[in-house]
């Protein structure tokens, strides 16, 4: 008997030894499974990483380069793809057909045909900057004066590249313009074969027929456009190239056709015109010699109402003759812009000043004896000009004021000079038409002039620092240290700080120049800078203690030198050439591919719908492989028994109740810590470790239950998930950490919050992700908290959401000792905050609790 | 850095228009006089019968390629330096270009600072 009770004892033993090391294989393999989607991951980011870095003008690269990249990265997110599947037993199989999709369009990209999708006609008001591919530059240009700096334009629309390739394909010239692009980029091509071919195209062009589609969408457009009771509108047709240098410098070479009748034909007609200048001998010329290899180029062409201006002209944001004065000039007459452009009637001349303030200090009033205006019949009409206006200024001293200030939010929006074409309608409304670089004739001698600044002027900073952004910026040195400077910040400024921040987003169209302490080439702020075209130095060590607020500064950020003072040279310099002039192709082809490739849509779960067919772009992608992954180990961390059976997991004993346990995936818990436990020295984890420590700052973490309102204590009943007892933790506080990667979910009856972050030595490599939401109390209550701890997110420079009760915030790309910081500043937020909804009594409570957290007084909870 | 009494003379190769030129700008601030060319046969042409002291090239281009170009300009000057700038990186071929004379061998991406350097370097030996 005993015998037998022995042997069934044995296989009862085993079969649980059995089960539970079967178990014991699952976890771990799944832990496996989980650091290698992990890994993936972030080798797929590094190589975004990289790619953007190449963007900072600094570098030479080549199109092999593009090419060996797009095939490493997208290789690298086809295996992430592959690893969550293998993670999460294929429940994610659709992704593939998704990540199919992407990789389709990012090779049109490459192959340069980004330029055939998306609407063809499009409402200027409504563009927005990722249609880039098919309106064009100067489209563009218009896009961001209307949008970011909310100036009034003339409406209109855009007909897109996507309408010029579906009239050639619908008139059967498809093959002939391959045919004549090929020919373009080859060197044994003879003039005679390009010239009839490019004949032969000019001709037919004039001869398209419109499809049905286009001649709707252009009425559609039209009736969007339309004044009720107002007669048919006129409007100017004009080009919009891929690149905006390449409209600029063809400057002229492209055909405008004004005052068009607002009718689908006649536009169309107009449109054939503005088309047919692609094919113009001189423009072919241009492309076959500057622009070799270039191959296809397409066209916009945007649709503008015009505008029966009273006066109109040019105004020059700085002075052409001399770009290093700080004078501005303007030039106009009464009626139509052309007169002034033309240079061939008699214009009123203005010279203003920006030195101290804005003066008018010239006038010089010309013998205006005609002026140009809208013809009935259609194009302008010169009309003799009524004694009285002959001598007249075309503009008050009110109007030429508010059009200079004008002038000068466009200079130091886009970091340049700009050659203005401005109107004033019938309503004395001034209107900006159009805004481009200001471009001054280069001599050599400009380039001579740039050696030995040195010795001329004061360098407070020379070669230190990198190169976020190339270019030139000049102003007054401002020092933000804290978030609420932002808004202080004077036009032109250039913007010093501690670190790099994304918050300076916010700045970003009014200053000339930004300057960090710290910072990487890689980081949000770096990215934006260069999306903006800011000239950007970062991780300039010790230049705070070198600049003060309002010091005059140039800084020449492809250079990395900081100057004092005005460099005349450079100004001048700057003037000679345009942002993207030396941008080779391969250049704008990187930018576009990357724009692509890093756009970020899906952001987070609670904020917007997390969908799988959401996922746009190769990083939207990777954030929902990393967040479905992250869910999964999750799932198996609410299993507490199962983890703590296998030795997998450890207790985190602290001397805060949290109830952590840590799943240790590799080089999070030093090994000398005991079998089923570990304490805070035991946490090898750098992330980890940095949040921890802040967690456990002395006063930070409130322990006794605070008293509730009955109001509240009823709210949070209905509000309480299911375990929640007392406010208490009650179980699935998880953290999974490797020696640099940290996830933790922390939950506390009412509050829930995520901490995911990577932490190694490399820049590159690193992100903070955080997301906060719930509390006891309604939710007005709950969204003041959340408002709370937004702002304080955004004081300590973290990219940052909010929604309701949710907030999310993110950072990356910094180095290690940063996000340490950042950490541990969320560590005490997490403690803080725990249970501070129940004061959040109305909105002055949060400008209270801010000012104690980033004063470190937290102990004003308790009062 | 260039000495102000003997400008240094400085020939860039590439096949792409707007690299020369972008290299012309940097290079005349840093007071080098620079030939820039797309086409490597009248680079070859030009520094037959014209003094030159320091060459950057291209390695693939259509008509010649980058070692050719190394010869000829060694074979012109045998002082002058030659710095080689390539998208694809074989052992072989930057062996083979140190065995011929190459003074610098870049593989790209790189920053542009690496090649300022490099010319700097070249123009004191």
């Amino acid at each position: 008997m005993a015998h037998f009770i022995q042997q069934l004892a044995d296989k009862i033993k085993g079969a649980i030894s059995r089960s539970s090391t079967q178990d014991g294989i699952d976890v771990k393999e799944k832990f496996e499974r989980f650091k290698k989607v992990l890994e993936c991951n972030q080798k797929a980011l590094e190589i975004i990483a990289d790619m953007g870095e190449k963007l900072s003008g600094d570098y030479l690269f080549d199109r092999h380069y593009i090419e060996t990249s797009f095939d490493e990265l997208s290789e690298t997110v086809l295996k992430c793809v592959h690893r969550l599947n293998t993670l999460c037993e294929n429940r994610y199989k659709d992704l593939y057909e998704i990540y199919e999709r992407i990789y389709d369009r990012l090779l049109q990209v490459l192959k340069g045909r980004d330029d055939r999708h998306g609407p063809p006609v499009i409402l200027l008001h409504e563009i927005n900057k990722s249609q880039f591919p098919i309106i064009g530059g100067k489209a563009l240009h218009l896009a961001r004066i209307i949008n970011d700096l909310e100036f009034p334009v003339p409406k209109g629309f855009v007909i897109t590249t996507r309408a010029y390739h579906d009239i050639i394909f619908f008139n059967g010239l498809e093959d002939s313009l391959e045919r004549l692009e090929r020919l373009l980029g080859s060197h044994s091509a003879t003039d005679e074969e390009i010239e009839k071919l490019r004949a032969m195209l000019e001709r037919s062009i004039m001869t398209l027929r419109p499809t049905r589609q286009l001649l709707e969408e252009i009425e559609l457009a039209l009736s969007h456009l339309a004044d009720a009771g107002q007669e048919v509108r006129r409007f100017a047709i004009r080009s919009s190239a891929r690149e905006e240098d390449m409209d600029f410098s063809f400057a002229g070479q492209f055909k405008t056709v004004l005052n068009v009748k607002g009718s689908a034909m006649e536009i169309f007609d107009a449109y054939k015109t503005v088309i047919a200048s692609l094919f113009s001998k001189h423009v072919i010329e241009y492309r076959r010699t500057v622009l070799e290899g270039e191959g296809q180029m397409s066209i916009a062409a945007i649709c503008q109402v015009m505008i029966d201006a009273k006066s109109s002209g040019v105004l020059y944001t700085t002075d052409p003759l001399n770009a290093a004065s700080d004078n501005m000039v303007i030039v106009g007459n009464w009626g139509q812009g052309e007169a002034v452009v033309d240079g061939k009637m008699p214009a009123d001349s203005f010279l203003l000043s920006k030195k101290d303030g804005l003066k008018i200090i010239d006038k010089e009033i010309a013998d205006k004896t005609e002026a140009l205006y809208l013809a009935d019949k259609g194009g302008l009409e010169r009309r003799t000009l009524p004694k009285q206006l002959q001598h007249r200024a075309c503009l008050t001293d009110e109007q030429l004021l508010e059009l200079a200030r004008m002038g000068i939010k466009l200079e130091n929006y886009f970091k340049h000079p700009q050659d203005v074409e401005w109107a004033l309608d019938p309503d004395d409304r001034l209107l900006i038409l159009q805004s481009r670089a200001l471009l001054i004739k280069r001599d050599s001698g400009i380039d001579r002039s740039l050696l030995d600044l040195e010795k001329k002027y004061t360098v407070i900073s020379s070669g230190e620092g990198l190169t976020a952004q190339q270019g030139i910026g000049y102003g007054p040195v401002k020092i933000v240290k804290n978030i609420r400077q932002i808004d202080d910040i004077p036009d032109g400024a250039v913007l010093v700080s501690p670190r790099d921040s994304s918050v300076f987003v916010r700045a970003m169209k009014k200053v000339s120049a930004i300057v960090t302490e710290v910072g990487t080439p890689v980081s949000h702020m770096a990215t934006i800078c260069r999306e903006l075209g800011v000239p950007c130095l970062v991780n300039v060590t010790g230049i705070l203690s070198k600049l003060k607020d309002g010091m005059e500064v140039t800084v020449d950020a492809e250079e990395r030198k900081i100057y004092k003072g005005k460099v005349k040279e450079l100004l001048v310099y700057r003037s000679c050439q345009s942002m993207n002039v030396f941008a080779s192709s391969d250049f704008r082809l990187l930018r576009r591919l990357l724009n692509e490739i890093a756009r970020l849509n899906l952001i987070d779960p609670l904020i917007e719908e997390f969908r799988m067919d959401r996922c746009e772009t190769y990083h939207d992608i990777l954030r929902f492989i990393h967040e479905k992954a992250v869910q999964e180990l999750i799932e198996l961390g609410k299993d507490e028994k199962k983890l703590l059976k296998g030795h997998l997991t450890k207790r985190l004993e602290l001397s805060i109740p949290t109830g952590i346990l840590c799943l240790d995936l590799g080089g999070g818990v030093s090994e000398d810590a005991p079998e089923d436990y570990c304490e805070f020295q035991h946490i090898v984890s750098i992330p980890f470790r940095a949040l921890l420590k802040g967690m456990l700052t002395p006063g930070v973490w409130h322990t006794e239950i605070m008293d509730i309102s009955l109001r509240d204590m009823v709210t949070s009943m209905i509000n309480a998930p299911k375990d929640a007892i007392d406010g208490q933790y009650s179980g699935h506080n998880v953290a999974i950490i490797t020696k640099e990667y940290m996830n933790l979910s922390l939950r506390f009856g009412y509050h829930f919050n995520i901490v995911d972050a990577y932490c190694s030595d490399y820049p590159r490599d690193n992100h903070i992700y955080f997301r906060f939401l719930g509390g006891a109390t309604d939710i007005t209550k709950r969204s003041r908290r959340a408002r709370l701890i937004a702002e304080i997110l955004r004081a300590y420079d973290m990219n940052v959401k909010t929604k309701g009760d949710v907030v999310t915030a993110r950072m990356g790309n910094m180095p290690r000792q940063e996000m340490e910081r950042v950490l541990e500043i969320l560590g005490r937020l997490i403690g803080f905050t725990r249970q501070l909804d129940v004061h959040m009594e109305s909105d002055s409570s949060i400008q209270l609790y801010l000012d104690a957290f980033l004063t470190e007084n937290y102990e004003v909870v308790r009062s | 850095m260039a000495d102000k009494e003997s400008v240094t003379t400085l020939v860039i190769i590439d096949d792409e228009p707007i690299v020369g030129r972008r290299l012309k700008q940097v290079f005349t601030k840093m007071g080098y006089n620079v030939e820039i060319f797309t086409n490597p046969i009248e680079a070859v042409d030009y520094m037959r019968d014209n003094p030159f002291d320091i060459v950057v090239t291209d390695f693939k281009m259509e008509e010649i390629d980058g070692m050719e170009v190394l010869r000829k300009a060694k074979e012109f000057n045998q002082d002058s330096r030659v710095i080689i700038i390539t998208g694809y990186a074989k052992p072989e071929t930057a062996k083979e270009a140190f065995k011929n004379g190459v003074f610098d061998f870049m593989v790209k991406p790189f920053r542009l600072e690496e090649l300022k350097n490099a010319v700097n370097r070249a123009a004191k030996t």
